[in-house]
């Protein structure tokens, strides 16, 4: 059996066996060039290995990529609503109504008095007539203004705060409350906060939700890998066999965790810009109606690059915590 | 060099494989270990290769004790030593080439120092022809021929190798052994179990005959 096969298929003499005294040299020595050449083998069996099943990747990756894609839309939602309310939160005045009794010296000098306070920024003065002139240029009520046998409208003054500290009411307020003179004071502070803390709860839910659906990725990987060590378990055991460091048997798992880490943080962006390509022309339609005075804000060109960055580093905490305890529970010493 | 001294292993189940056993293997010496099935064979080279430690009892490679060997020491152990197995163990997914390259990928040699010594290898245990192939398409004796080139790639010391011709007919067991006999010849510790007494006993080398993990029997040649 052995006779028949062809010349270079037979065993050589002895002479052709490797020198003892060219025995192998001390590991130790593993120069920058084998370092290197080690990660690409890994690095690049473990995509081969995941080319190799491009439907089984295809869904892991898609999974994690629609948990990573959830949080980033809700991200981009609550990045717009605050860019809306954005112009409302400006709207710190307050407006003080005098009696009727009130005359424009009385006015004036209040109006000096205020400004004279450390806390307010500026006062602006409003007369009857200036007022009604107002409210005929914006109500559409003209024709029903020029029924009113008499002006009723009383002095307004319009405070404007020293930028204070935004959820303090200012001093100034309860002062103006007990001034005589003085019939009603608005300060729409209360809706204003609400607002903020409604954003701030959604804000806090949606950091919430990012960080539970980042532990499903990191599970979802994990477990993906846990079943990749089971499935080589051979291969893990005979290259522990033949000397390979525990370093080395864990490399090829951790670049796999990167690679559906990456797969799924690409995957992620482009299911966001599909949805924000997908919701364009109504969102358009909806903004028209505020005069075009806000743009929808997409993911930022920074954010959108460091998805895939942040998703392979879970995807190599994922495998990196499966085969921690994996690799440790099949080879036990 | 081999050193075994008073070695006892008991497994979890309670099963003695080896029995106060001690025995020496000089450096470059080449010996077969021989016995029924269960005489505890397998347990002694895996004592070797610290795939099993000793419950009693201390083994030393190349005056190495492997007593006091850490955990994390272990992978730079085996890389020190060649092993060889029955069933061959040679992963099915990669070409021949990569089988026997992977402990000098391990080892983390240069790429074109691995071409050569993978070459040479294969060369040596006559299959360079077939580096490109699946292991799955070679004979049994051609498998077992590339575990072996696997576990001399790297040059090791010392070369151990369980039942290697288990699974071979007599010719191809008679050519696997001269192979080892080979390595002997450059400087290598070859230590070789098997149970087929008859062609051990015509390899002329030393042979430890266990029985019940006991040293029944050192034979040397020459009348020893």
């Amino acid at each position: 059996m052995f006779g028949n096969k062809p010349g270079g298929n037979r065993l050589k003499p002895a002479p052709a066996a490797p020198r003892a005294a060219e025995r192998a040299p001390p590991r130790r020595r593993l120069a920058l060039s084998s370092w290197r050449d080690q990660h690409l083998y890994s690095l690049f069996s473990s995509l081969g290995r995941l080319l190799a099943r491009p439907w089984a990747t295809a869904l892991t990756a898609l999974v994690m990529g629609l948990a990573l894609a959830l949080p980033l839309l809700f991200l981009i939602l609550l990045d717009n609503a605050r860019a809306l309310s954005g112009g409302w939160q400006d709207a710190r005045e307050i407006t003080v109504f005098l009696k009727p009794g009130v005359d424009a010296s009385a006015s004036a000098a209040l109006a000096q008095a205020l400004r004279g306070r450390a806390d307010v920024a500026a006062v602006k003065q409003t007369t009857p007539e200036q007022g009604i002139e107002e409210f005929r240029a914006m109500s559409g009520f003209a024709d029903a203004l020029e029924v009113l046998q008499f002006n009723p409208l009383p002095h307004v003054l319009v405070v404007t705060p020293a930028a204070a500290r935004e959820l303090d009411e200012p001093a100034v307020i309860a002062e103006l409350r007990r001034d005589p003179q003085v019939d009603l004071v608005q300060y729409d502070a209360a809706w204003r906060r609400r607002l903020g803390a409604i954003l701030g709860l959604s804000q806090r839910s949606v950091l919430v939700l990012a960080g539970l659906l980042a532990m499903a990725t990191l599970l979802v990987v994990g477990n993906t890998v846990r079943l990749d060590i089971q499935a080589r378990a051979e291969e893990i055991a005979v290259i522990q066999l033949i000397g390979a460091s525990p370093g080395f048997v864990r490399r090829p798992f951790l670049y796999t965790g990167v690679w559906y880490g990456l797969f799924s943080g690409v995957l992620a962006l482009v299911v966001v810009f599909s949805v924000q390509w997908a919701l364009r022309t109504p969102v358009d339609q909806l903004l028209a109606s505020y005069d075009h005075r806000f743009h929808l804000r997409g993911l930022e060109p920074l954010a959108a690059l460091s998805v895939p960055f942040v998703s392979a580093v879970l995807g190599w905490l994922g495998a990196m915590l499966a085969t921690a305890r994996h690799l440790a529970e099949a080879h036990p010493d | 060099m081999i050193r075994f001294d008073q070695v006892t292993k008991r497994y979890p189940s309670g099963h003695e494989a080896l029995d106060e056993l001690s025995f020496e293997l000089a450096a470059g010496e080449m010996a077969f270990v021989t016995g029924h099935s269960g005489a505890g064979k397998s347990t002694l080279l895996k004592l070797i290769g610290l795939i099993e430690r000793p419950t009693r009892g201390s083994v030393s490679v190349n005056g190495q004790n492997l007593h006091g060997l850490r955990r994390r020491r272990i992978p730079e152990l085996r890389r020190g030593i060649g092993m060889v197995f029955q069933d061959h163990r040679l992963l099915m997914d990669r070409s021949v080439y990569d089988n026997v390259a992977l402990p000098l990928i391990i080892a983390g040699l240069a790429r074109e120092e691995i071409a050569k010594r993978v070459r040479a290898a294969l060369d040596k245990v006559g299959l360079l022809e077939r580096e490109r192939s699946a292991p799955i398409t070679l004979s049994t004796g051609e498998q077992q021929r590339v575990g072996i080139a696997r576990a001399i790639v790297a040059k090791p010391s010392v070369l151990i190798a369980d039942e290697p011709t288990g699974n071979l007919d007599p010719q191809l067991s008679n050519e696997i052994m001269r192979l080892f006999a080979d390595f002997q010849q450059v400087g290598t510790t070859v230590l070789v179990a098997s149970h087929d007494l008859p062609l051990v006993k015509r390899m002329g080398k030393r042979v430890l005959v266990l029985d019940h993990g006991r040293l029944l029997d050192d034979w040397r040649p020459g009348g020893g």
